[in-house]
C-alpha cells in the first residue's frame, strides 16, 4: 500500500470482468448486510482486500451494540469461480469522495469490474402482503439497457428534497459514472414496519436478480422458506392482535394510517419478531 | 482538490470579503447581500467533492444525471479604488455532523481561499459572523470585531457600532470565534495578510432557533460597507428585516411570562464597558444575566 492508498488488495489473483456487488450497513431493514451475507455464505466467497478506516471513520473509541464492541468494516469478498467481488462495508463519516474513489480503484484495477450494483431498502407504506418489488438507478444508458430484461422497476424520477441529502449509493454511481464505470442501485420498499427489523422476502427478491443476471446457481429454496416463516409470524401477530390486524388491513386496501397508529404498529411488530426469534 | 478560476481580471489594491454560514446566517447574509447589491462576477470555485457530501441527487426516468454539492464561489466587483473580491461558502466542511468546520479540511478549505486572495493581490481580508450576546431582540446589535493583528487595533476602534473584545466585560479581550470564519484570520495571520472578523450580535436566546437575524446582519454591513468605502442602499433589507421581526416576535410570544420576563429586562442591560450610568444597578444586571443563562445554559460566545 503506498501512502496514497487507502486500501490493501491481498487477494491471490486478479479478476478479469467481474461484477462487484454493494451492501451497505444501516440500511433499511439492513438489506445491504443481509443480501451481500446471504451471497457471501452460499458462494463461498474469501476476503480479498479491505479499505482502512483511518481516514474515513471517527476512531475516538467503539460503539457498543447489543453487547458487542463494533468496529468501522470495508472488507471485499470474492467468489473466482462466479467472477463476483462483494463489498461489505460501513458507510464513510468523512473524506466520501475519496472513499468511493477507493473502492473504484479495487474495483477497476484489481476486480476489472465491468460493473456494479448497490442495494438498498425504501420505506414504504405498503403492507407486507403485497408483492416486493425491484426499481433501479442506472447511471449510464448503457447499463439501464442491460437491465431492461429483468422486469425491474427503471423508470424512477426524483430529486432530493430541501433537508434531505443523497444516499451513498447515489454519490457512488456519481463517482463510478464519472469514471465510465457502468453502475446501477438496485432499491425495495419495504413495509415501514419491517424496516428495523428484517425483510426476508426483499432479500429474496435481490438476491434472485442477482442468482439471474449473474447466473450465481443458487439455490433459493432457503430463503423461500425464511419468508414462508416470517409471514406466518406476522399472520399470528395478525391473530393474537387484532388492532395489528386491523392496521395492516387498512395498508392492504391502501387507507394511510395516521403518524401515531404507525408508530404503534411499527413498535408491536419489531417487539414481537424480537421475542420469538 | 482544487480551485477553478474562470476569469483573471486585473484588481486595484482588491480586498477580500469571506463567509461560510454561522449562527443566524449573519456574515453569510451580509456578504451576499453586498455581493448582490454591487452586482459582483463570478471569479471561480473551490472544487467540491473533497470537501462535502452532495446535497442534491437528480434521477430521470431510472437514470442518474446529476449529483449537486454545496458551492464555494469567488465574485469580484472593480469599484474604481479598492476593488473587492468576495467568498461565499455556501457550508462549512465538516467530518459528518458538525455545523462547524474543524481540523485538516477547514485548513485546506482556509488556504485555498488565501491563495486565491493573493492571487489576486488581497492585502487584507474581512470575514463574518455572528456573537452570542445577551441583547434584545429590539436592540439594534452591535459588531464585535477582532482583527489578526495589533497594527490592526486603532483602525477598528474608529469602525461605528463596534467593540473590540476588551470591550465587554468581564472577557479581558479574550475569546473564541468557531469554524471557518474564525480560522481564515489565524492562516492569514500565517501568512502575514491582515484580517478582521466583524460579528454581528444575536440574543442569546435565539442563538439555538434556526432563524436567519438579517438585523445583525444589517449592522454587519454598515461596518463592513463603511470600512470598505462604499455605499448601499441598505433599505433594501429592510423588508427581509421585518420579515425576520416578526417571525421573531411570533416566537418570542410562546416563550413561558416567566422566561419572557426576564429576557424583557434584556433592554436595560448593557455587557459593555460602562461609559456612561447604567439605567439598572450592576447587582440588578448581574441576576438578569444569571436567570437568563440559567433558562438558556449557554455562555455568550462567537461563531
Amino acid at each position: 500500500m503506498d501512502e496514497t492508498q487507502a486500501f490493501k488488495v491481498y487477494g491471490k489473483k486478479e479478476l478479469q470482468n467481474s461484477s462487484l456487488i454493494v451492501g451497505w450497513s444501516e440500511d433499511a431493514a439492513n438489506l445491504g448486510t443481509k443480501v451481500v451475507d446471504y451471497l457471501s455464505k452460499k458462494l463461498g466467497t474469501e476476503e480479498i482486500g479491505e479499505i482502512e478506516p483511518m481516514d474515513f471513520f471517527p476512531l475516538g473509541g467503539v460503539s457498543v451494540e447489543n453487547d458487542i464492541a463494533q468496529f468501522p468494516e470495508s472488507k471485499f469478498y470474492c467468489s473466482y469461480e462466479k467472477n463476483l467481488v462483494i463489498l461489505k462495508s460501513n458507510a464513510p463519516r468523512a473524506e466520501w469522495h475519496r472513499f468511493l474513489n477507493s473502492v473504484l480503484d479495487v474495483a477497476e484495477h484489481y476486480c476489472h469490474v465491468k460493473e456494479l450494483y448497490t442495494i438498498g431498502g425504501m420505506v414504504s407504506l405498503s403492507a407486507h402482503t403485497t408483492p416486493r418489488e425491484l426499481l433501479a438507478v442506472s447511471n449510464l444508458p448503457g447499463m439501464k439497457n442491460v437491465l431492461g430484461q429483468y422486469h425491474l422497476d427503471r423508470g424512477m424520477d426524483y430529486e432530493t428534497p430541501p433537508g434531505q441529502r443523497p444516499t451513498l449509493s447515489s454519490f457512488l454511481l456519481w463517482v463510478a459514472k464519472n469514471r465510465g464505470i457502468p453502475a446501477a442501485s438496485l432499491w425495495v420498499p419495504i413495509p415501514f414496519y419491517l424496516v428495523a427489523t428484517e425483510d426476508v422476502a426483499a432479500c429474496r427478491k435481490v438476491v434472485d436478480f442477482f442468482d439471474k443476471r449473474l447466473s450465481l446457481g443458487i439455490d433459493l429454496r432457503d430463503l423461500d422458506d425464511a419468508a414462508a416463516r416470517q409471514n406466518e409470524k406476522l399472520a399470528e401477530i395478525r391473530f393474537s392482535f387484532p388492532e395489528v390486524d386491523s392496521h395492516i388491513k387498512n395498508l392492504e386496501s391502501n387507507v394511510a394510517l395516521s403518524q401515531e397508529d404507525s408508530e404503534k404498529l411499527a413498535k408491536d411488530i419489531e417487539e414481537y419478531l424480537k421475542r420469538i426469534n | 482538490m482544487g480551485i477553478v478560476i474562470y476569469k483573471e481580471p486585473e484588481l486595484e489594491n482588491p480586498v477580500m470579503v469571506a463567509s461560510w454560514p454561522g449562527i443566524g446566517n449573519i456574515g453569510i447574509i451580509a456578504v451576499d447581500t453586498l455581493k448582490n447589491m454591487l452586482g459582483a462576477e463570478e471569479l471561480g470555485e473551490i472544487e467540491p467533492w473533497d470537501f462535502f457530501y452532495p446535497k442534491k441527487v437528480l434521477i430521470r426516468n431510472g437514470e442518474l444525471k446529476d449529483v449537486e454539492f454545496p458551492t464555494s464561489k469567488f465574485y469580484f466587483k472593480r469599484t474604481g479604488e479598492t476593488d473587492l473580491l468576495f467568498f461565499v461558502g455556501e457550508e462549512q466542511p465538516s467530518d459528518g455532523g458538525r455545523t462547524y468546520a474543524e481540523g485538516k479540511k477547514a485548513y485546506q478549505m482556509a488556504n485555498l481561499v488565501l491563495d486565491v486572495a493573493q492571487k489576486f493581490g488581497c492585502k487584507r481580508v474581512y470575514t463574518s459572523g455572528a456573537a452570542v450576546a445577551p441583547i434584545h431582540h429590539t436592540a439594534r446589535p452591535k459588531v464585535w470585531a477582532v482583527p489578526n493583528t495589533k497594527s490592526l487595533i486603532s483602525e477598528v476602534k474608529t469602525y461605528e457600532n463596534t467593540m473590540l473584545m476588551s470591550d465587554i466585560e468581564g472577557r479581558g479581550g479574550q475569546g473564541n470565534i468557531t469554524g471557518l470564519n474564525g480560522l481564515l484570520l489565524g492562516v492569514a495571520r500565517k501568512r502575514g495578510v491582515e484580517a478582521i472578523c466583524v460579528m454581528g450580535e444575536i440574543p442569546v436566546y435565539l442563538q439555538g432557533f434556526p432563524l436567519p437575524y438579517p438585523r445583525a446582519s444589517k449592522s454587519v454591513l454598515e461596518v463592513l460597507t463603511a470600512a470598505l468605502g462604499i455605499e448601499i442602499d441598505l433599505d433594501r433589507i429592510a423588508g427581509f428585516i421585518e420579515q425576520s421581526d416578526s417571525q421573531i416576535e411570533q416566537l418570542y410570544e410562546k416563550f413561558p411570562p416567566e422566561i419572557k420576563e426576564q429576557l424583557d429586562k434584556l433592554k436595560f442591560v448593557s455587557y459593555a464597558q460602562p461609559t456612561e450610568p447604567a439605567p439598572i444597578t450592576e447587582e440588578d444586571k448581574k441576576r438578569i444575566l444569571e436567570d437568563i443563562d440559567k433558562f438558556f445554559k449557554k455562555e455568550p460566545k462567537e461563531d
